[in-house]
């Protein structure tokens, strides 16, 4: 459409630039629309996370963080209902609750007594005042000793994701830029890895780890990646399978090694794939919950994370506020990594800059 | 290529096989597959270690490393993994392991949702820790036969059973091919009812006694189904009984039975079992009266919630009473764990506590009952056994675990605990120890043929029954016997 | 050596073609098992053994909990398999699944791509990440928030339809709606499906792009003659990564039910681990993880075999 615009050529600069405006518009307001579905549940996760139980239960609360008003009267706490009574309408204390009438005491004048009012108090709406439960989050970091916890899941992370970015790339450039004998069968073999079910070799690992005493360790969770996944290689396969030859056989015409090509050929062009294997793993293994489960689960001093937030969630399996801010909690550091690491998916508009 | 790089490919397989070597190395040199040179040589000689694993904790000999005698205690498999608990449970490990300096008892806490799964991954693996507990009927058939006849320890170490109740004792042996477990800790059952709730309706309370009135009426089952559908509101304010009651606007619902099965339902009018004298399947003519009345009540009269509205915000999720949107419930005394949030106002501040109503004269009150189990396999049972006593003895551990010490000489120690617990509530705990007078027998927990899939059918029964709305249950409960018959017959 | 474009780079296709120039091809192919070394050796180490073990297992009758009593049955539990009226049924489901799922979570993803590549969309970085978010939540707690927001009665979605007067279905416990639920979820995970789109689409030459233009071609025509044909080998691999995860769908289909499935959510995957880990039949388990690897190894082949027809890689040679 761009083009379009473009070549109907004799329109004026202001024309060109308006209707570029709202095209802009246009489309940012169609991602802003998926997005707001899109997004729905998170909206649920992060406004429940700022309530209590209380609101949690109560279907007449609005969809905000809200606490219901009280009143205190002769030493016991009373909700407020709005009322009507003789055409004013107040925000009354409930002190007894009847199917057909109800006692108020008006907080205003309490000293006046006993107000009676014939109705039902269900139909009554009840006074909430805006409050959102900051101290949820305080109470998760207490609860699930959350520094610690973090510790150990950014450790895992990291090193996890540095071997498996690392061998990935290595096994993923031997894949796709050199012929030996089986490479098709082995690639087979290689993807053959992720289609037994992870619910099926559990077991045997388990076993295996288990005997050469690496279960209670976190080496489970971090020494196999070293050594190349399927998803991470097949990715960044097809990837460098869309690099053009023409620039390693110019670099390998000129003498350049391999690892030479591969370091200043390969990786630069396939820096938006990488990162986005990268993310992956990292992502995967901040939120890995079944085999640190299995080889840590035992030990609260080396769980990661997801295992905090699952014992948290089952524990308080009533108190979804706090189950929800502690899913945020958790999600909050790879928010901010993977807002800061898209840059790499900006690089088409940086290098040839197709609208300026 | 230049010279310099002709040996790169061949110095760089090496490299990586040292890389590997190394990291295998430091795993400890017990591995089996602890790759030689030529890496690729391992994958042809598969050892059959994985088919017929030996229990890896011999090779230690069950030891730690200054040689005294390591002890591993599971919790998950019933109660045990609250944080409060945790702490208690941590607690009792540290002071056991100061109190002697032959054993270190060492501590695994899993959730309940997961502990099934893990514990025998542990099994499978040869792997599997010294003492199990507590745990239900539920646990106890599950790994029954892996667990170890306790009979000739006790008789060793003279442990006193004479405070036990003797059908208790024996219930954890027969069917067991051994006494595998010793009473601990029993969880009668009686209904929690929310005084607020009688208040707002100016209905009166649920008797105390068994026997006793009603409001002027027997209490049995239609006197509750009447004064539930009393209590059951719309939020317009219009009740149960009311025409103008609309059932998908419910504000507060007037019964439930809560983390409970069809088996469970079932007991409301008494005992029975799925396994009939001659073995086969059938279900009790008593269970399927209490299914239809259950079924009613939560999609004819609508009294009772059903399973899209148990699990709705507005009921906890998935804890109706201490939501304090349900009446009356029907549950163990157990329960007094969750009727109040671990910290917070709770919804629910003022419930007492009643007899569940009679069914032609007869009561009934399902009871659960929790203790510890030693694992067949373990390296050192006296040891094992020495632990077990401890924590039977722990008057710490049965206080926070909510139940009702199994010696009666402990129960009123008990209840002062959970007094003090619920202050200012006064709650009349005779009911519970009254309770103790009508368990259901055989039990609704009782041991099943083919019992983990037999257990899952049953589930799967009731999670028909609590999301769909116009079944036929005597049909219902027909198909649920024969595919009980199945099961049966698999293992027959 | 061949030089067509669409030559499928697998399986096989470089089987054959050796025998080059002697020194040079050795040399080539020394490198390339240098370079998959590291995966060689891991394979060796961490997945051979486990894998060949499950294959063992599924000639036994394993009960997990009686580890010493393992005896070899033969072939008695794929016989047993044959004739289990819910393994078809769970195929079958797992089918319907994946034929709902796999298209919508492609097609929504490759758009959301588009959309958040394309010049014309302000605030890409920001829009970027909170479309990427939802698959940064545990997967549990994320099931766990649907099973709030989809509700019957206190849910979100039926609450919203409530305010345009529709009456929503009960999601999950209706079992004719439990697999659209299961779609939804699928479709809120798809962040990595997009970003590897995102990805690829940075890969294309923005030089074809200019030449588009200059030749006039429009949007769609640019679309569908520059951008998709570049971007094949990334579509072939969220076409075969999906229909793997999507055989292999387990925990969303399991928390939604509470770990008691039905009808309606035992897919295969979901039965592969009640067998196994509620059920404790490890053994008869492994034998319906081996024939669902069965399944998906033939799936795979198909979309290898389909691939010579529709994927191009510029590398190829």
């Amino acid at each position: 459409m761009a083009a379009v615009a473009a070549r109907a050529a004799p329109a004026s600069p202001l024309r060109r630039s308006l209707r570029k405006f709202t095209g802009r518009a246009a489309m940012t307001m169609v991602a802003i629309a998926v997005m707001s579905g899109f997004l729905m549940p998170l909206a649920y996760m992060g406004l429940t996370a700022l309530k209590d139980q209380q609101q949690i239960t109560d279907s007449s609360a609005p969809v905000y963080p809200v606490t219901a008003q009280s009143f205190e009267y002769e030493g016991k706490v009373y909700p407020l209902l709005t009322v009507t009574i003789d055409g004013t309408t107040r925000d009354l204390a409930i002190v007894r609750k009847g199917r057909e009438d109800s006692d108020f005491i008006d907080p205003a004048n309490p000293q006046a007594g006993v107000i009676f009012w014939q109705g039902r108090w269900r139909t009554l709406a009840p006074v909430y005042v805006f409050d959102p439960k900051i101290a949820n989050f305080g109470q998760v970091w207490d609860e699930i000793e959350f520094p610690r916890l973090l510790g150990n899941t950014v450790f895992i992370a990291v090193t996890s994701t540095i071997g498996a970015v690392g061998s990935a790339i290595a096994v993923a450039y031997g894949f796709s830029r050199f012929r030996f004998r089986f490479k098709g069968p082995l690639f087979l073999v290689l993807l053959a890895t992720i289609m037994l079910s992870a619910q099926a070799t559990l077991v045997p690992s388990y076993i295996i780890f288990s005997r050469i005493g690496w279960a209670g360790t976190w080496l489970p969770l971090i020494v196999p990646h070293f050594f190349a996944n399927a998803y991470n290689v097949f990715l960044l396969r097809q990837y460098f399978m869309t690099i053009p030859r023409d620039l390693d056989e110019a670099a390998m015409i000129d003498g350049a090694s391999p690892f030479r090509i591969l370091r200043s050929v390969i990786v630069p062009q396939a820096i938006p794939a990488i990162t986005a294997v990268a993310l992956f793993h990292f992502f995967y293994s901040w939120n890995e919950f079944l085999l640190a489960l299995v080889y840590v689960g035992g030990n609260p001093e080396l769980w990661p994370l997801t295992l905090g937030v699952q014992q948290f969630a089952a524990l308080y399996v009533t108190r979804v506020p706090l189950v929800q801010a502690s899913a945020i909690m958790t999600i909050a550091v790879p928010v901010v990594i993977f807002f800061l690491a898209q840059r790499a998916f900006m690089r088409g508009v940086v290098i040839t800059g197709v609208e300026k | 290529m230049k010279n310099g790089t002709r040996s790169a490919p061949r110095t760089l397989l090496v490299l990586l096989g040292v890389v590997a070597l190394v990291l295998a190395a430091c795993g400890g040199g017990t591995a089996s597959t602890a790759p030689t040179a030529e890496p690729t040589e391992a994958a042809a000689t598969p050892t059959p270690i994985a088919v017929t694993p030996e229990p890896i904790e011999t090779a230690e000999g069950g030891l730690t490393a200054d040689g005294k005698v390591l002890i591993r205690w599971f919790v998950g498999l019933g109660t045990g993994a609250q944080p409060d608990q945790i702490a208690d449970e941590q607690a009792v490990v540290a002071e056991f392991n100061a109190s002697q300096d032959e054993i270190v008892l060492s501590l695994e806490i899993y959730q309940n949702t997961t502990a099934y799964d893990i514990l025998s991954t542990q099994i499978a693996a040869g792997n599997p820790p010294d003492i199990i507990g507590p745990v239900g009927f539920r646990g106890f058939y599950s790994y029954g036969d892996q667990l170890l006849d306790l009979e000739p320890y006790i008789a060793s170490s003279g442990f006193d059973t004479s405070d036990l109740d003797p059908a208790l004792l024996e219930a954890y042996a027969e069917g067991f091919g051994g006494q595998v477990g010793i009473p601990f800790a029993i969880y009668p059952s009686f209904i929690y009812y929310n005084k607020d709730l009688f208040d707002e309706a100016g209905l009166p309370y649920p008797p105390e006694k068994v026997g006793d009135q009603y409001d002027g009426q027997e209490w049995n089952w239609d006197t509750l189904t009447e004064l539930a559908k009393k209590l059951t509101v719309d939020k317009a304010g219009n009740d149960a009984t009311s025409a103008a009651f609309d059932g998908s606007n419910t504000d507060q619902w007037g019964y439930y039975m809560q983390w409970t099965d069809p088996r469970g339902w079932g007991t409301q009018r008494g005992a029975g079992h799925v396994v009939g004298a001659d073995g086969n399947a059938v279900i009790p003519e008593n269970w399927v009266e209490a299914w239809q009345w259950y079924y009613d009540g939560m999609f004819k009269d609508q009294f009772i919630p059903d399973g899209t509205e148990n699990r709705s915000d507005l009921l906890g999720p998935d804890n109706a009473f201490q939501s304090g949107r349900v009446a009356m419930d029907f549950v163990h005394l157990w329960y007094t764990c969750c009727v109040w949030p671990a910290d917070g106002e709770p919804n629910t501040p003022n419930f007492g506590i009643a007899v569940p109503p009679s069914d032609g004269g007869t009561t009934t009150a399902k009871l659960h009952a929790d203790t510890f189990g030693i694992m067949e396999k373990t390296a050192h049972p006296e040891e094992a056994f020495e632990v077990l006593t401890y924590l039977l003895n722990n008057d710490t551990l049965i206080a926070r675990y909510g139940a009702l010490p199994a010696v009666k000489s402990k129960q009123g120690a008990f209840f002062d605990a959970l007094d003090a617990r619920f202050a200012p509530n006064e709650i009349n705990w005779q009911v519970a120890l009254d309770m103790l007078g009508y368990p259901d027998v055989p039990s609704h927990e009782a041991d099943m043929p083919n019992f983990l899939k037999s257990d899952a059918a049953i589930k799967a029964f009731q999670e028909k029954l609590i999301t769909t709305a116009g079944l036929d249950i005597a049909a219902e409960a027909e198909i649920l016997r024969g595919t009980l018959q199945g099961l049966f017959d698999e293992v027959n | 050596m061949t030089s067509t474009p669409r030559e499928a780079a697998l399986p096989g296709s470089v089987v054959g073609q050796g025998r080059v120039g002697g020194g040079i091809a050795r040399r080539e192919a020394l490198w390339g098992y240098a370079f998959i070394s590291p995966w060689i050796i891991g394979f060796v180490l961490f997945m051979f053994l486990p894998m060949a073990a499950a294959l063992i297992f599924s000639f036994t009758d394993f009960d997990l909990r009686k580890p010493d009593e393992i005896n070899f049955i033969g072939l008695r539990n794929y016989e047993r398999l044959l004739s289990d009226s819910a393994i078809a049924h769970s195929m079958a489901i797992t089918v319907r699944f994946i034929a709902i799922t796999v298209p919508l979570n492609l097609g929504f993803a490759l758009g959301l791509a588009m959309l958040l590549n394309s010049q014309r969309v302000a605030g890409k970085n920001v829009l970027r990440t909170l479309f990427y978010m939802p698959i940064q939540i545990p997967l549990v707690a994320a099931t766990l928030i649907w099973v709030g927001v989809l509700n019957g009665s206190t849910g979100w979605v039926n609450r919203i339809l409530g305010i345009f007067g529709l009456q929503g279905p009960d999601w999950i416990a209706d079992s004719s709606w439990v697999l659209v639920a299961l779609a939804l979820i699928g479709i809120w995970g798809v962040g990595n499906m997009m970003l590897i789109f995102i990805a690829g689409l940075q890969g294309v030459p923005t030089e074809l792009y200019d030449a588009a233009k200059v030749d006039g071609a429009g949007a769609w025509r640019t679309f569908r003659s520059v951008t998709v044909p570049l971007i094949t080998p990334i579509i072939f691999y969220n076409v075969l990564i999906s229909f793997v995860t999507s055989f292999q769908v387990f925990i969303q289909p399991w928390v939604l039910k509470n770990g008691i499935p039905d009808d309606s959510t035992n897919l295969f995957n979901v039965n592969l681990y009640r067998e196994a880990f509620v059920f404790n039949q490890m053994g008869y388990a492994s034998a319906l993880g081996w024939v669902l690897f069965g399944v998906i190894l033939g799936v795979t082949m198909l979309l290898f075999w389909s691939a010579r027809r529709w994927v191009y890689y510029a590398a190829e040679r």
